[in-house]
């Protein structure tokens, strides 16, 4: 009797974690890191409530924060898209390039764009028509977007551009416009993710594509549309790296697909996407990774070990996730 | 021997389980004997398979005593409950895809063949053979993948992995709805052969001809408690069906089960039509299906009438011919179900269902473009056309935002119908359509069938079950070697023993 009794409340507390687990350890990491750093870059005599530190965070945030939220598509669908970053590298670039040339951001924004949506078809379908799995085509994406990026920038003869005084870019640094645009960009999302049939055939493609299909979705279509709502969320992350500096190199964008998929997994995201996704992993996970970027040099942490602690991280989440029953890596 | 026939082999003392609000089992008693072949019956969701997978190390009680061998039994796991002998077949598919036969027979226990790390894959196959053999499978070969043969025969590898010499009591969960008719004989032949060893069976089923026939004694299970125990003697008193089923559901079920009528008219509009359709073996296959027709299609597991369902709505490429409904040529599912066809896969778990998702968003999800205002779709829409079918097919949850992976094989089976009804489906291809569903739920589908044909809507109902189609279908089709072998009108004298004979 007791053996059983002591047995069930083990299960029945399995259950609770399996079910608030992610929610609880994602929300409640960020608890921590809040109340760490409050705590520890106090006794260093700094905070990183202060509105210097406030601002290099929210502008650190943004980028990550903005991409994540569009990236929250693909990982419902039990993908992952490593070409992210070269993307965004080259949008940025392109924003510097046709801005200059053309004098109007709009253009450059509307060029950006329409490349974006091509990737995004062709990341989306390629799985599907070809029967692979979808990460290798972003694979092949992230190859050839680098091999653009040589080519620009040989051709230009510097590693490093810079946008044309006359285009004004002040907006892109100010705390309130970043806020405001992440706000409107996950108030858009949330709408298409949790309210629309585009969010909610994603999620069930994820969670069982054949069954899926049998209720009539259309596979390629609803694996397609994801990509480019994060084709937009990109071009939108690439103009706030972009502004912010007012410059673009062959460096920007490197590793960002990395970033997001850290802030994803920080923030619960279920790595095998399915119904369980939700947009809300997308913030938390980005601040949680910001509050690290930016935390952890403040308590006296070199940078190089920062990468090395948020790898470690990375790594713990992972074994714990893909531990659990049916839990497989995005593909 | 008879001595050792009425020793207590398990035993349960105030067992309780709950999963959440949902009380599976209240305070139940349940004792076995050895040389026993013990049926357990009783509706979707009552905790027939509750007891057993409690038994058996799939899920501990919440609380209660268990008694294995006469010592106190609490196993950790399923490979700790079948080590010890205790061993469970479950209803839906378990074996591991992309591996051989033999690595799946002998999953767990690779060590037996390992030296240095290594396994002596050649050592494994042959014994794996030879236990296929023992069990007379051998038609299954232990070198080849699993993923080559067909659902019934990786049904049966996974009997020969479950059942060893060893094995002291063998649960049956529903199995037999997963078998082909020789895959039943074998399973039969081995649940008495453990019987007449001293060993004892647990026969879970909803098949009550079946029961009756293979079982020694029965437990009658309600609603989580249990409601009684039936002899043998008992069991073939005159009456017997009546009181089981009156046990089982709490209520005279009454004597109308299947349609009554044996009026066969329907409308002359053709609602879909196969037209000389080529697929593999099946060749120059015709049908025509009318508005307000029920066809009943009926064969051996592989005869080509699964493939015709599937064919019909719009799953596999053609070779020849075309799928019409109302002129126009249906290819896809999503052409089918826009022309407003449904259709109810054989494979529940992984075709029919999101198992890993909400009631709700299974039920709604071919409905999700007719719940669509201008892209958005209301939560309270969904909702309320979810809550319909829960209610209408009285699915036992406590919301439509439990998930499917939480409910019993029956109440599954009622989110997969309740699918097609919610988008109002006019032709509905059902595939084995009451499998592991109870008594009072079959009745209620069976009068919603019959509801449906007075409708006018369109039934093709393919089944394994001949009693259903004799039961329910204005015309039935049997199929051998995926060719019409026979056609037939209802009437009140068709008999299953007019049929087999074009089954086999």
């Amino acid at each position: 009797m007791t053996a059983i009794a002591h047995e069930t409340e083990k299960q029945t507390m399995q259950q609770w974690v399996k079910k608030h687990g992610s929610s609880v350890a994602s929300v409640g990491g960020l608890v921590f890191c809040l109340i760490f750093f409050t705590v520890t870059t106090g006794l260093k005599g700094e905070s990183i409530w202060s509105a210097s530190k406030l601002a290099t965070l929210i502008g650190d945030v943004i980028v990550t924060a903005l991409m994540a939220v569009g990236a929250v598509f693909i990982y419902s669908l039990g993908n992952m898209d490593v070409s992210i970053g070269k993307q965004v590298g080259l949008y940025s670039t392109l924003l510097v390039l046709v801005g200059n040339a053309t004098g109007s951001l709009w253009i450059a924004i509307l060029v950006c764009l329409l490349i974006a949506v091509f990737i995004g078809i062709i990341n989306g379908a390629a799985g599907e028509v070809l029967h692979m799995y979808s990460v290798i085509s972003s694979v092949v994406f992230m190859m050839v977007l680098s091999g653009v990026s040589t080519i620009i920038y040989s051709n230009q003869g510097t590693r490093n551009i810079s946008m044309n005084p006359g285009i004004n870019l002040t907006l892109f640094r100010q705390p309130w416009f970043m806020v405001l645009i992440l706000a409107i960009e996950t108030a858009v999302i949330g709408y298409f993710f949790y309210y629309t049939k585009f969010g909610k055939y994603a999620r069930a493609i994820g969670a069982n594509q054949l069954a899926t299909s049998q209720s009539g979705v259309n596979i390629i279509l609803y694996r397609v549309i994801p990509y480019i709502f994060l084709a937009v969320c990109l071009v939108t992350a690439s103009l706030f790296q972009m502004g912010y500096t007012g410059a673009a190199s062959d460096s920007t964008g490197t590793g960002f697909e990395m970033n997001v998929m850290v802030s994803l997994i920080l923030g619960g995201m279920p790595l095998k996407g399915g119904m369980k996704s939700r947009l809300s992993c997308a913030i938390i996970g980005a601040l949680t990774f910001s509050l690290l970027a930016v935390g952890l040099p403040i308590i006296g942490i070199p940078t190089r070990l920062t990468f090395l602690i948020k790898a470690a991280i990375f790594m713990i989440v992972v074994l714990i996730t893909c531990r659990q029953k049916g839990g497989v890596l995005p593909r | 021997m008879v001595q050792m026939e009425k020793e207590i082999i398990f035993e349960a003392k105030h067992m309780r389980k709950e999963f959440g609000p949902t009380i599976a089992l209240k305070d139940v008693d349940f004792t076995l004997r050895r040389g026993e072949i013990r049926g357990l019956v009783g509706e979707n969701g009552s905790g027939k398979s509750t007891i057993m997978s409690i038994a058996s190390g799939m899920q501990p009680a919440t609380k209660g005593e268990m008694f294995y061998k006469g010592q106190p039994w609490n196993p950790g796991s399923m490979v700790q409950a079948q080590d010890a002998g205790i061993s469970m077949i479950l209803q839906e598919a378990n074996t591991i895809p992309g591996v051989s036969v033999a690595q799946n027979i002998f999953s767990g226990h690779e060590a037996e063949f390992s030296s240095f790390g290594i396994i002596n894959m050649k050592k494994m196959k042959a014994q794996a053979q030879e236990r296929l053999n023992s069990f007379g499978i051998s038609h299954i070969r232990a070198g080849d993948p699993i993923d080559k043969y067909t659902f019934e025969d990786r049904k049966l590898v996974e009997i020969v992995r479950c059942v060893t010499d060893e094995t002291e009591i063998l649960v049956v969960d529903e199995t037999t709805t997963a078998l082909s008719l020789e895959g039943r004989e074998i399973l039969y032949r081995l649940i008495h052969k453990m019987a007449d060893q001293g060993k004892a069976v647990v026969f879970v089923s909803h098949d009550m001809d079946e029961i009756l026939e293979q079982c020694t004694d029965l437990t009658v299970l309600r609603d989580g408690e249990i409601i009684g125990h039936l002899t043998r003697l008992e069991m073939d008193a005159p009456d017997s069906v009546k009181t089981i089923r009156y046990m089982m559901v709490g209520r005279e079920i009454g004597d109308k089960y299947y349609r009554e009528d044996y009026d066969t008219s329907h409308s002359d509009e053709v609602a879909l039509e196969l037209q000389d359709v080529s697929l593999g073996k099946i060749q120059h296959f015709n049908l025509k299906l009318h508005k307000g027709e029920i066809i009943g299609m009926g064969g051996l597991s592989g005869c080509g009438m699964h493939d015709i369902g599937r064919i019909a709505y719009g799953l596999e490429k053609l070779q020849g011919g075309r799928v019409l409904r109302n002129g126009k040529e249906i290819k896809t599912p999503l052409q089918a179900i826009n022309s407003g066809i449904g259709y109810i896969s054989k494979n529940r778990d992984s075709e029919a269902l999101i198992l890993n998702g909400p009631i709700q968003d299974n039920i709604v999800l071919p409905s999700i473009p007719a719940l669509e205002k201008r892209t958005f779709i209301s939560p309270r829409a969904e909702k309320k056309l979810s809550d319909i079918e829960i209610g209408n097919y009285r699915i036992k949850c406590h919301g439509g935002k439990q998930y499917v992976n939480t409910l019993s094989g029956g109440n599954k089976q009622k989110v997969s119908f309740g699918k097609w009804t919610a988008k109002g489906s006019e032709v509905i291809i059902m595939d084995c359509p009451t499998r592991g569903v109870d008594i009072g739920v079959k009745q209620a589908m069976y009068t919603l069938i019959e509801e449906m044909k007075k409708q006018g809507k369109a039934i093709l109902m393919i089944s394994e079950e001949l009693s259903e189609l004799i039961g329910m279908a204005d015309r039935l089709i049997i199929m051998k070697d995926f060719a019409v072998t026979h056609q037939v009108e209802r009437n009140p004298d068709l008999k299953q023993t007019d049929l087999i004979e074009y089954m086999i």
